[in-house]
């Protein structure tokens, strides 16, 4: 078993190459980079494969992180993932970025609730219970103001430990509600955490056609629908339907 | 040589393979038209998620319909711009891909010298010095394929593409969108003179297209007649608006022939389709005594032959793209390699 994965749904993206025995190879170009993930990864992809002495042909699977996030860094990601499945004839996992962020930090022993800057002051969010060997989702991803997330903390009345970029932007609210925010290296989701979450899976035979990948955007696309002018006109019978 | 093109610059998933930069393998296009149609415009948000979706299915199909598997691919060739740059990215996201899967070269290819590719495919070879006029709902521009292979930019809308006053146009007299073939057919029902619509530019002396301005005159007509109390005829105003906008393209694009002294024309886009525009291109063209190639109308529309096709061209001459390189929503006209261009001549 020989997995590419790859991780682009947030300001931060990563590649890791990994088989059984642990990750071989990764790349990752820092969130202070800017969203470069498009110019970035193939040829990190070309860098994990040279650096483990391995070819394109070698692969037998490819993981990709699903978001919630940077709607262009996930179509990035997934449609690099899905092309190379469909090329090579690959199963293909997709994991929830959210998933990535909250399993790093399973040994926390409390709840955890993992978050993604959602910009215009909003979050992705999800929250997990440590469970053997991983976490356990225990809510649905979720999109919303960091009030709604801050009631919910502290509804919960319990010890959350909150990671990723959305917290870190939204540090105070969170806090004030009760909970902690972790550091540094909690950031980000990665594509380590995405090869680590993805073997078990392929090993029970859980991969899938690249079809399968689908990106969760928990958002509906900004789109106005353009009434018609309101001006009187004939048309003629069967033409159009204008406002005769 | 057979070379896999990937367009997704604007509202069509497309993909295509193309051997020898003239034969069409396969040409699959997936439309989107139904996704923005409630917005009456192309929503770049919606394109970029269709496009995700579409591309497996569309890639499948395009290698299906060839009779090819991935191993068969020689390079990738596909639009890194202009266009929206969420759509662009996928297509671009997709050939790096195949490029590493594959190991075959990728190429990078300018959307509108894509365009001009398409009378490569329609007729077997790409003539030069040309002509081109690029009518579409994301351009309308006219270039001139020069002899030494270089593609320079005449002239181009300053406002509103063709397509974009269309659709417009079509919404005011409560038409579906795309408002292109609904204005086409109301148009032929009407009378083109009936309404004076200005045609802006005609006499300016660059070969620059103003349309934002016809649009609105449109409206402004529509207005004062139901202020008046005056019935319109629906076709009437399709007709005259059509007549206006067709009448000013055919003008400057015939005018910069002249101007540059080449003998060979062609209109390519989407609008290209439009049968008022192919005629009076045919007649004017044949007056001027010049040659007008048109290509078919699948072939005008956003497709990824013809990415293929320019891919390919570029791609004998030993161009090649690295694996790094960034989709650019304004991406600017670069020479094309000669030595294909006269190969593919013989
Ligand atoms: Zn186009």
């Amino acid at each position: 078993m020989l997995v590419l994965a790859l991780e682009t749904s947030t300001a931060q993206s990563g590649v890791a190459l990994a088989n059984d025995a642990g990750v071989l190879a990764a790349a990752t170009l820092g969130a202070q980079r800017g969203r470069a993930h498009a110019e970035f990864l193939a040829p990190a992809i070309a860098f994990c494969l040279a650096r483990a002495g391995a070819g394109i042909p070698d692969l037998t699977a490819v993981a990709v992180g699903l978001g919630p996030g940077l709607y262009t860094g996930m179509r990035v990601g997934i449609a690099t993932a899905a092309t190379l499945a469909a090329a090579r004839g690959l199963p293909a996992v997709g994991i929830a970025s959210l998933d990535l962020l909250a399993f790093p930090v399973r040994h926390a022993r409390r709840m955890v609730c993992a978050t993604v800057d959602a910009r215009r002051g909003e979050l992705f969010w999800a929250f997990y219970r440590p469970s053997p060997g991983g976490v356990q989702q225990v809510t649905e991803h979720r999109v919303g103001p960091v009030g709604k997330l801050a009631g919910e903390l502290s509804a919960l009345g319990e010890d959350v430990l909150c990671v990723g970029d959305g917290a870190v932007a939204h540090r105070a609210a969170l806090e004030s509600a009760g909970a902690d925010v972790g550091a540094g290296a909690t950031d980000h989701p990665t594509a380590q955490a995405l090869a680590e979450l993805a073997l078990p899976r392929l090993r029970r035979g859980e991969g899938g056609p690249p079809g399968s990948l689908r990106p969760v955007y928990l958002r509906r696309p900004d789109a106005r629908i353009n009434p018609p002018a309101p001006i009187l006109v004939t048309v003629p019978p069967g033409g159009g339907e204008g406002n005769r | 040589m057979l070379v896999l093109g990937i367009e997704t610059s604007c509202d069509e998933t497309a993909v295509a393979v193309v051997q020898d930069g003239v034969t069409i393998r396969s040409n699959v296009i997936g439309s989107q038209i139904e996704q923005h149609r409630p917005y009456g415009g192309v929503v770049p948000e919606i394109a970029a998620r269709a496009h995700l979706e579409l591309l497996v299915p569309v890639l499948d199909r395009a290698l299906a319909g060839a009779g090819v598997g991935y191993p068969d691919l020689d390079g990738v060739a596909v639009t890194v711009g202009p266009g929206l740059v969420g759509a662009l990215l996928v297509g671009v996201a997709a050939a790096k891909s195949l490029a590493l899967a594959c190991d075959v070269p990728l190429i990078g290819v300018n959307h509108l010298e894509g365009h001009v590719c398409a009378t490569q495919l329609a007729s077997g070879s790409l003539p030069v010095p040309m002509a081109a006029l690029i009518v579409s709902g994301g351009h309308t521009s006219l270039v001139l394929l020069r002899a030494d292979g270089r593609l320079q930019t005449l002239g181009a809308t300053i406002d509103d593409a063709a397509g974009e006053a269309f659709d417009k146009v079509a919404r005011v007299l409560g038409l579906p969108y795309p408002g292109g073939p609904e204005i086409d057919r109301l148009a032929r029902e009407g009378d083109p003179a009936a309404i004076a619509f200005p045609r802006a530019l005609l006499h300016d002396g660059s070969w620059d297209f103003s349309l934002s301005g016809l649009k609105s005159a449109v409206v402004r007509e529509l207005r004062r007649r139901q202020a008046a109390g005056v019935a319109t005829w629906a076709p009437d105003v399709a007709a005259s608006f059509q007549e206006a906008l067709v009448e000013v393209q055919v003008a400057k694009t015939v005018d910069a022939a002249r101007a540059t002294g080449v003998d060979t024309v062609t209109v390519v886009g989407g609008v290209a389709a439009n049968s008022r525009l192919r005629a009076a291109m045919a007649a004017a063209c044949e007056a001027a005594g010049l040659r007008l190639l048109l290509p078919p109308a699948a072939l005008c529309t956003d497709n990824g032959a013809m990415i293929a096709a320019a891919g390919h061209n570029r791609l004998v001459a030993g161009e090649r793209t690295a694996l790094d390189v960034a989709a650019d929503p304004n991406l600017g006209l670069a020479p094309l390699p000669l030595p294909p261009l006269e190969r593919s001549r013989t």
